[in-house]
């Protein structure tokens, strides 16, 4: 009858009877936008995405001085150097909450929530930051956020008495489990272009609709009445799923019909990229165009997780990742780094040369890259490397180097800044994690 | 609504005329419209009308408008009231004309004639009972029914509507919108989140199951769950044997050892094992002498020293821990150059030797006298945290080892090994270092560092778990017992796949290179087949080889074995349990549809799957999920449909004769469990409808007793009880002043929730009369609820209920102190009489009480800031007439509950400091106090109005549909069994359950029933 599958292997059959890729016309929003035409002050969603590094930088090399054009950055920076107009480096910057538990887990599971760890078999910790934005901005997308990961998480119970699931996984969806992390490029082009949840949504509502004809033979000409209440409203609900899909082709035609650039994406082939090259590349792409159609607005990206065994023959070191962070002060490891931030800058050219408006993608969003640790061989973090890209619409002063590291503990905290990226996504809270007051300078 | 009833009764009065067979036609009904419009319709006029007409009528009640028999026998309830008030002669009011007594009796006798003719026309008739969707908590129930997990996702839904009576389980007042719908499509898919594949059905998880961390967490509770279940203390045997031994004294001569395990939850083998140890096995040397000179010096039972034993028990099973944790064999990795002492395969293989040797003994553990101490064992430690943990770790396998040097009990006389080693042998063999290993870290035996890394294999920095567990069954557990454990393990592989992600992490992590010899590592895909292992064993066979030891390859070879026939085994599970899956996605759809499925439907669910994999292009548990999703969505689930077959399963048979048709067993069973559960029927309810008898009178009193005993039988509680007396929405009451009144909290919102609940609960289990609603002296309270009543303490948590039987001595006791009704009735900031009062009148004793006119003054919000006491305040209601031909009826019971604060904590002042007065004169011109004074009032005077309003109220929640005036027989008859039952609450459910309006449905002949009923005959 049906044939056996394999679970880990989630194979295209439909490869064969669709195309191979799609083309979004961009940009989305300017063909809908009725200021497109006058080129006047149209507001653009604002965008937050989150790129993890797995256990610290060689910190011989990671450094910035100065604002601006005169911004000098350290070695393994180097990749933003075109984009350092547009970037600000922040220095110095902590969750104390993560110190002194023990290392890796309990140094990773609140980077993105705050919140306070429990040792035990108990995972608990809070709502990461990307997805309170995306629980705030998450309803006028098609998709409320993209967790995505280039690395396999692990799990079970790590020496330290934390659990494993707080090395694999930033974004949490509540204090109880995290989002699942999507490691498949294809799968992800899928949820954003095959519309996965909401065709499968559609494809259940049409069965539910034959459900309710075939019932409704069974039952009195009287009681047919509540069932055509059911018809309407699933046809009700179908319309608005619909409705969604069709904008999203509607601004593709549109976008044609004025022949603007055209951005074409083939769909990734199934499976697991071997080169973690190949991987980290699909997986920026697959943010830039999402953001850039407004399929999402907030992405996470891990390139290495926490404890990564990713290895990096390319970059000619020998040790797994996590060895490597062992003696992060040497040129092997400072290698690794830079790998990972020439990803983060590949993500930021792409979004900056998707226009939109009078700037880019780039100028509406944020992009945040942190790592959980400073110094790996020490398992070091009082301060945290982060860098933020992006004006955010205007909210966000760039090209900046922010020094925090002698602030003081109470004007250092991570969870200052999330606050303050909150409030510019429309979100006022009084606290986050351990911080009750925003980031003075930012 | 109206509208409604009028068409229906319109339709049921023609099919009554028209089907009749005693052909009783027009007669009476003329009759009666002509005294209408001869006699009564004149007299309302004339003394009525006046004040029950016009834009704003008494009331509301516009008298004027009926003109005729139709429009009064529609609104039949406002003219039962109209008829109560004018027999008794509160109406007209005393400041209108009296009615004469001639035409008092017109306008009472011809109602009561109207009354008549219907009962006698409709009598038992089922009534227009409205095709209608499960109710928010009926979902929450049945969904709770069928996971098995109590998951409530309609508690984002919008609040169901009520419909007149106040319930919300019927189809006047229940309906759908696309916001719903939106809804249930949500709930529906996190529902499906839940759901998790074994190899052989489907479980739900109470978390849901998309991560990887969780779905390991729901497969590890489950086995350690196990563990921790099986009787694995040593006492406990010891204590059974010793009871065993002295069973004469005990008083049971004729028990066996089979009978004392059985009697006692423990293993009967294995007590077998003991009791041969400590009885029948001679010893001269070592360990089991000693224990059995403890053995025999156990004292003798005492009467009413039953456990006389037990602490004798617990130094033999601590002795025995003690000789056999320093007798452990142990094991230590080999050493292997190029392969570091963390090497995985090594830390499985030494996993295993101390897995496979727990009813061994390390003979260099026993120190014979003259002979040259062993060699100490090692524990092989694995890397530690730093010098901190390093210094602690060594000083803690350094004592270990001491203890295991200086334990006097394995000294051994020179020369006498042999002997002593024999005898040590039998002992380790009776008892083993343990049954299971719940929890394994890196340094393990010694189990200070590392905790609660539950089935963990001891790895430093990377997953994997271990299974230690053999001598459980080898010595403790039945061969069910053995099933089990094997499936639970199995689960967990299936489940979390922890051997493919252990081998894949492995596989990534390992320092291939830097062993200087590479390996080409396979892509993703290729990690996990044979091939590959097999690739990797030989590759570190070779590496291994160096180190010229036979043992070292073999423990090598058969790790990556064991692997290997892992990973090929789960993959081949998968794919033998989908069939299975979709077996059990089907029984699930029949569950969820709450009857048989026809075998289209059947084949419509298998091809939706289909669909579902091969043009959504899902794999097989996505698929799973999403035809999860479409049967929660589904009408056939989220209604109740009444199909208009009639027999169990079968095609519809039109039926030309007769008014009603008996429901079908099936439906029967629906609408019985949805009564008294608000839930799907049962196993046992849904053989009685297959057997056909469940229609019986004494099946179904005898089923409506084991449900009221279930505990399922509080959902009726709580959706009868709370929409009948309206604390259904009293957990989220936010009504309160936290800051005013800071001993109101969530947890003390909830008890006082739960009270009345229990109460009801309660009273169903146990059969209790009804009256003690009223009048009961005792009550139910958890720490919270007894703190806030001034109770004796109640010690545990929230969840530790107990009975109070002296509940009136701090002035509670039934429904009517309750603090839930009196807060709930009670504006925030002072207590409101007028709303305590309108409570009883209203939801209590069943009176109805038009609505206040529009525009009424607001009393003082905050009593404390009143100048007068709250009794004054409402001198008003009986000045004036207009309000006093209301509030007269209901302001008194009110002030009677004035010594019960805003949060029905019992006070003497008021929150102004006033003294709190709590007497009322109630209708009638009864003067009384307090709670006493109102339950003697009720009692003399009321008892009828409690009695007839708690069965209506329980006929239209049963029936699902408003009361109809031919209900009166029936209620009559409940009545009159629940007085002559003792006032047993179940006597009013059997008599609904076995009458006519419950156990038919009006045959509704449609050609579409007949269209259906022709085309399921073709095959």
């Amino acid at each position: 009858m049906m044939q056996a599958s394999d679970p880990n292997q989630k194979i295209a059959r439909r490869a064969i009877l669709r195309g191979a890729g799609v083309t979004m016309a961009l940009p989305f929003l300017e063909s809908l936008s009725a200021t497109a035409a006058t080129g006047g002050n149209a507001v653009f969603p604002k965008r937050f995405g989150v790129v993890f590094l797995g256990c610290g930088v060689n910190e011989d090399h990671w450094s910035s001085e100065g604002d601006g054009a005169g911004m000098k950055l350290g070695k393994s920076l180097e990749p933003l150097e075109p984009l350092k107009g547009k970037i600000n480096v922040v220095h110095g910057l902590f969750n104390k909450g993560a110190m002194g538990l023990g290392i890796h887990p309990p140094q990773t599971g609140s980077l993105l929530t705050g919140a306070h760890l429990e040792k035990g078999a108990v995972l608990h910790s809070g709502i990461s930051v990307d997805q309170m934005i995306a629980n705030k901005v998450g309803q006028d997308t098609l998709q409320s956020s993209m967790v995505l990961a280039c690395e396999q998480p692990i799990t079970g119970f790590h020496e330290s008495n934390f659990s494993l699931a707080y090395s694999s996984h930033i974004s949490w969806q509540s204090p109880d489990s995290p989002v699942p992390n999507e490691c498949y490029p294809a799968l992800a082009f899928d949820m954003l272009f095959e519309n996965r949840g909401s065709l499968l949504n559609i494809s259940i509502l049409d069965r539910v609709k034959e459900r309710a004809d075939r019932l409704g033979r069974r039952i009195s000409s009287e009681d047919n009445g509540k069932l055509d209440e059911y018809m309407t409203s699933v046809r009700e609900v179908e319309k608005r799923v619909e409705g969604m899909r069709k904008a999203q082709d509607k601004a593709a035609d549109a976008a044609k019909g004025q022949s603007k650039p055209v951005w074409a994406m083939e769909r990734p082939a199934n499976g697991l990229p071997e080169d973690l090259r190949e991987h980290a590349k699909l997986m920026c792409d697959l943010i830039a165009i999402a953001f850039q159609t407004d399929k999402t607005r907030v992405a996470s990206l891990i390139i290495s997780r926490d404890l990564s065994s990713m290895y990096y023959p390319f970059l000619e070191v020998k040790d797994g990742h996590h060895t490597a962070s062992h003696s992060n002060n040497n040129d092997a490891y400072e290698r690794i780094t830079r790998f990972h931030v020439a990803q983060y800058a590949y993500l930021l050219s792409k979004l900056d040369s998707m226009r939109e408006g009078d700037g880019t993608v780039l100028d509406n969003s944020c992009l945040m890259f942190l790592s959980n640790l400073w110094v790996g061989r020490t398992h070091n973090n009082s301060r945290l490397p982060l860098v933020l890209a992006g004006g955010l619409g205007g909210t966000l002063k760039t090209g900046r180097t922010l020094d925090y590291v002698k602030a003081g503990d109470d004007n250092r905290k991570v969870c200052s800044l999330y606050l303050s990226l909150m409030d510019r996504f429309g979100i006022q809270l009084e606290r986050f994690g351990d911080a009750e007051s925003r980031l003075v300078g930012i | 609504m109206n509208h409604f009833r009028k068409g229906h009764f319109a339709l049921a009065a023609l099919l009554f005329a028209s089907l009749s067979a005693s052909g009783l036609s027009a007669a009476p009904a003329p009759s009666l419209d002509r005294q209408f419009s001869d006699s009564v319709g004149p007299v309302i006029a004339k003394y009525c009308v006046g004040c029950h007409s016009g834009s704003n009528p008494a009331a509301q009640f516009d008298l004027k408008s009926y003109d005729s028999l139709a429009p009064v026998v529609r609104d039949y309830p406002r003219w039962d009231l109209v008829l109560k008030r004018v027999a008794s002669g509160e109406m007209p009011p005393n400041q209108a004309p009296a009615l004469p007594a001639d035409a008092r009796q017109k306008v009472t006798g011809w109602i009561e004639a109207v009354r008549a003719e219907e009962i006698r026309k409709h009598a038992g008739d089922p009534g227009p009972v409205l095709n209608r969707r499960l109710s928010n908590s009926e979902y929450n129930y049945t969904i709770r029914d069928l996971t098995g997990v109590d998951l409530r996702p309609a508690r984002e839904f919008p609040v169901d509507p009520a419909n007149e009576a106040g319930f919300d389980n019927s189809g006047e007042s229940l309906s759908i919108s696309p916001g719903l719908m939106a809804k249930y499509l949500e709930a529906a898919r996190q529902t499906a989140d839940h759901m998790v594949l074994t190899p052989t059905s489907f479980d739900f998880a109470p978390y849901p199951m998309l991560v990887e961390t969780d779905r390991e967490r729901w497969a590890i509770q489950r086995i350690v769950a196990f563990y921790d279940r099986q009787p694995t203390d040593f006492a406990d045997y010891f204590a059974a044997a010793w009871r065993y031994k002295h069973r004469a004294a005990l008083g049971m001569p004729q028990a066996t050892l089979g009978s004392v395990a059985g009697g006692n939850k423990l293993s009967a083998r294995y007590l077998e094992q003991v009791w041969q140890l400590l009885e029948l096995t001679k010893e001269e040397v070592g360990p089991t002498v000693k224990l059995q000179a403890m053995w025999r010096s156990l004292p003798s039972p005492k009467p009413g020293e039953l456990d006389i034993a037990r602490a004798g028990c617990v130094e033999m099973r601590d002795f025995v821990r003690r000789i056999r944790r320093h007798t452990e064999k142990l094991f230590d990795v080999p050493a292997v150059p190029g392969l570091n002492v963390n090497f995985q395969p090594f830390v499985y293989w030494r996993n295993r030797e101390i897995a496979a040797h727990r009813r061994d003994f390390d003979p260099g553990a026993l120190r014979v006298e003259g002979e040259p101490p062993a060699p100490e064992f090692t524990v092989t430690r694995g890397p530690t945290f730093g010098r901190g943990e390093d210094v602690e770790v060594k000083k803690a396998i350094a004592d270990y080892q001491k203890e295991r040097r200086e334990d006097p009990d394995l000294v051994v006389p020179a020369g006498q090994r042999a002997r002593y080693e024999t005898s040590f042998v039998a002992f380790s063999k009776a008892f083993p270092t343990g049954f299971y290993a719940r929890e394994r870290g890196r340094f393990y035996p010694i189990d200070s560092y590392d905790k609660g890394r539950l089935l963990g294999a001891g790895l430093h920095n990377v997953m994997g778990y271990f299974r230690d567990d053999s001598t459980l069954a080898e010595l403790i557990l039945d061969e069910k017992g053995k099933k089990e454990l094997e499936a639970l393990w199995l689960d967990f592989d299936f489940v979390a796949d922890y051997t493919v992600r252990t081998w894949r992490q492995f596989l990534f992590e390992s320092a291939a290179a830097r062993l200087g010899r590479a390996i080409t590592r396979p892509t993703f895909d290729e990690s996990t087949t044979q091939a590959t292992v097999l690739r990797y064993r030989d590759y570190y066979l070779e590496t291994g080889a160096g180190a010229n030891n036979p043992s070292v390859l073999a423990a090598l070879k058969s790790h990556f074995q064991a692997i290997n026939s892992e990973i090929r085994l789960v993959e081949q599970t998968r794919k033998d349990a989908e069939l299975r899956h979709l077996e059990a996605l089907l029984k699930f759809a029949a569950r969820a549809y709450r009857r048989p499925l026809r075998a289209e439907e059947r084949e419509d669910i298998l091809a939706y799957y289909r669909q579902l994999r091969t043009q959504s292009n899902l794999n097989h548990e996505e698929a799973m999920r999403g035809s999860l999703v479409a049967l929660l969505v589904s009408p056939d689930f989220l209604y109740r449909p009444d199909l208009v077959e009639t027999s169990f399963g079968g095609a519809a048979k039109p039926s030309a004769t007769g008014a009603t048709v008996p429901l079908s067993g099936l439906a029967l069973a629906n609408k019985l469990s949805y009564f008294l559960w608000s839930s799907l029927p049962d196993e046992e309810l849904l053989a009685r409808a297959a057997a056909g008898d469940l229609a019986k009178p004494a099946v179904l009193v005898g089923q409506v007793r084991r449900m009221f005993k279930d505990d399922r039988a509080r959902g009726f509680a709580t959706e009868f009880g709370g929409n009948w007396l309206a604390f259904r929405q009293f957990e989220t009451l936010n009504s309160v002043d936290r800051e005013r009144f800071p001993q109101f909290n969530d947890v003390l919102r909830q008890a006082m929730f739960e009270e009345p609940i229990r109460f009801l609960a309660d009273m169903l289990r146990n059969d209790r009369p009804v009256l003690d609603l009223l009048y009961g002296k005792y009550t139910f309270v958890n720490p919270p609820l007894a703190a806030h009543y001034g109770m004796p303490t109640v010690a545990g948590g929230p969840d530790h209920w107990v009975r109070v039987d002296n509940a009136d001595a701090y002035g509670r006791g039934g429904l009517l102190p309750m603090a839930a009704f009196l807060t709930l009735n009670a504006p925030g900031l002072r207590t409101s009489p007028v709303k305590r009062g309108y409570w009883v009148a209203r939801r209590v004793l069943g009176e109805i009480v038009p609505p206040p006119p529009p525009v009424v003054p607001e009393l003082p919000h905050d009593e404390a800031k009143s100048d007068l006491p709250v009794r004054d305040l409402l001198v008003q209601h009986r000045a004036n007439p207009m309000c006093a031909a209301c509030h007269a009826r209901f302001d008194s019971f009110g002030l009677a509950f004035e010594n019960y604060g805003p949060v029905g904590d019992r006070r003497t002042k008021d929150l102004a400091g006033r003294a709190v007065d709590t007497r009322a004169t109630f209708p009638g011109g009864v003067d009384a106090v307090g709670l006493e004074g109102l339950q003697t009032y009720i009692r003399a005077r009321r008892e009828k109005d409690f009695l007839n309003n708690l069965s209506e109220k329980l006929l239209v929640y049963g029936l699902g549909r408003s009361r109809l005036i031919s209900d009166e027989p029936l209620l009559e008859a409940m009545r009159t069994n629940l007085a002559s039952s003792g006032y047993k609450f179940s006597a009013m459910v059997e008599a609904l359950v076995t009458s006519p309006q419950f156990l038919t449905k009006r045959n509704r002949i449609t050609i579409s029933s007949i269209k259906s009923s022709v085309s399921s005959k073709v095959p």
